[in-house]
């Protein structure tokens, strides 16, 4: 008996088409022919079973982990040019990063050269000439906006990703809720032309902007020792650790802020 | 391409594909530590080679990288396991024709124990179990292996075929 349909004859044929059916691989038409000869075949039908079990089977295998920390060694690929380097990602990218770190050393070594030759300074201008100012200004700007924050979350896991998907580079957004500050959200700032990491958070009704400058990148090198900064009205406070110099900026008092500088400090030192 | 631009694509285009190409890659070199060398491999080429990305199947091209690193791998480390994809033809003697005596029901395959179809995946020829990763576990189209193996989309279903078949009869054996 010949079915009639345009259905291949030969078995191979057969059992390919219905595995392209199995697959999604055929279009309309062919689907309703061959299911129409599927009805009333039943071996054919017991080999599509089979075929689509098997399929199923190996679909449902459990899949490998990708720990955190080859994400990590992948991700810190993509950022050797854009950001500094995590630390525990270094040995990764180390022959890469290497030069990177020569140039912020030799531009170091040069803002020492002309601090030292204080007449040149204003020639020169190699650094921003005031990065508290800068910082304030854009906390000013983020209060005047309609929303301080670009990506609004009190949760640290949407706005470290967030940040890291804008601009490449986030700082740890540690959770001070419990100790009165709250993570409200976080935006890009732009200081002297440098796209940078911000954190928002919120000390009663005071905003706090925790501006994140990478280490190694042009952004707040070079800036004075000096712990009391303050700038446009509002206390700045700045501090640095392996991976990022941090200004934080706020028309809270002045301790407010040194207690927040404090506490984000222990905070990341446990991460 | 910049260096930031490039870094902000190799986040869009790369990571989110990660799981994928851990698991091809784990099938193709037999193992996770290995798996995950392949996959940083890639990941340099895929940096490196950024631009040349036109849109697409982000998954597709990303996996095509990692085929190759697997492949350059498995030349050093394993030369032998490659010997089969020279003579495919070879392959055809290997292939089970399908027997209605001892082929199983769909129902015990469904109950398969993962480990017993692991082993059966990891002893198929490489050709065979390239395009049956590439498939079931990557998701990948006829179309899309066709283009990555640059064999025509006839092959590609022959392989695929076979390759289950050898897994129905190895399956079968076991119940």
């Amino acid at each position: 008996m010949k079915p009639d349909d345009k259905l291949p004859e030969n078995p191979e044929g057969l059992r390919l088409l219905l595995q392209a059916l199995v697959d999604g691989e055929l279009d309309a038409a062919a689907v309703l022919e061959i299911e129409r000869r599927l009805a009333g075949d039943p071996a054919l039908a017991a080999e599509h079973a089979r075929i689509a079990a098997v399929s199923g089977a190996v679909r449902r295998l459990p899949r490998p982990e990708v720990s955190e920390a080859f994400r990590a060694r992948i991700a810190a690929i993509g950022e050797e040019v854009t950001a500094a380097p995590q630390p525990a990602t270094r040995h990764v990218t180390a022959p890469q990063v290497s030069p990177f770190d020569w140039r912020a050393m030799a531009a170091s070594i040069m803002i020492a050269a002309v601090l030292a030759s204080g007449g040149t300074w204003w020639a020169m201008r190699p650094v921003p000439t005031n990065f508290a100012d800068a910082v304030a200004d854009a906390h000013r700007r983020g209060l005047l906006a309609a929303s301080p924050v670009d990506v609004a979350s009190s949760d640290r896991h949407t706005v470290k990703p967030w940040l890291d998907g804008r601009i490449g580079v986030s700082p740890p957004a540690v959770d001070l809720a419990a100790e009165g500050f709250k993570l409200i959200g976080g935006r890009v700032e732009v200081v002297d032309d440098v796209p940078l990491p911000a954190l928002v958070y919120r000390y009663n009704e005071h905003l706090i902007t925790l501006v994140a400058a990478p280490r190694g990148s042009k952004a707040g090198t070079g800036t004075p020792a000096r712990a009391d900064l303050s700038a446009g009205g509002f206390s700045v406070v700045h501090w640095s650790d392996d991976a990022f110099s941090y200004w934080a900026v706020s028309d809270a008092e002045r301790h407010v802020l040194d207690d927040f500088g404090n506490r984000f400090r222990k905070a990341t030192a446990k991460e | 391409m910049s260096g930031r631009l490039a870094g902000e694509r190799f986040r869009e285009v790369v990571l989110p594909h990660l799981p994928d190409a851990l698991s091809l890659a784990r099938w193709l070199t037999g193992n996770a530590h290995d798996a995950e060398d392949v996959v940083q491999e890639a990941c340099l080429k895929a940096h490196a080679g950024i631009g040349t990305y036109a849109g697409g199947n982000a998954r597709a091209w990303l996996l095509t990288i990692v085929r190759h690193a697997a492949y350059t791998w498995l030349a050093k480390n394993r030369p032998r396991n490659l010997v089969a994809v020279g003579g495919l033809s070879d392959l055809d003697e290997l292939a089970p024709q399908p027997d209605a005596a001892n082929t199983p029901e769909a129902a015990l395959l469904e109950k398969a124990d993962a480990n017993a179809l692991q082993v059966a995946i990891a002893a198929l020829p490489l050709a065979f179990r390239e395009v049956v990763v590439l498939r079931d576990v990557n998701g990948l189209g006829y179309r899309e292996i066709a283009q990555m193996l640059d064999v025509p989309i006839g092959t590609v279903m022959s392989r695929l075929a076979r390759g289950r078949g050898t897994l129905i009869l190895e399956l079968g054996k076991g119940q």
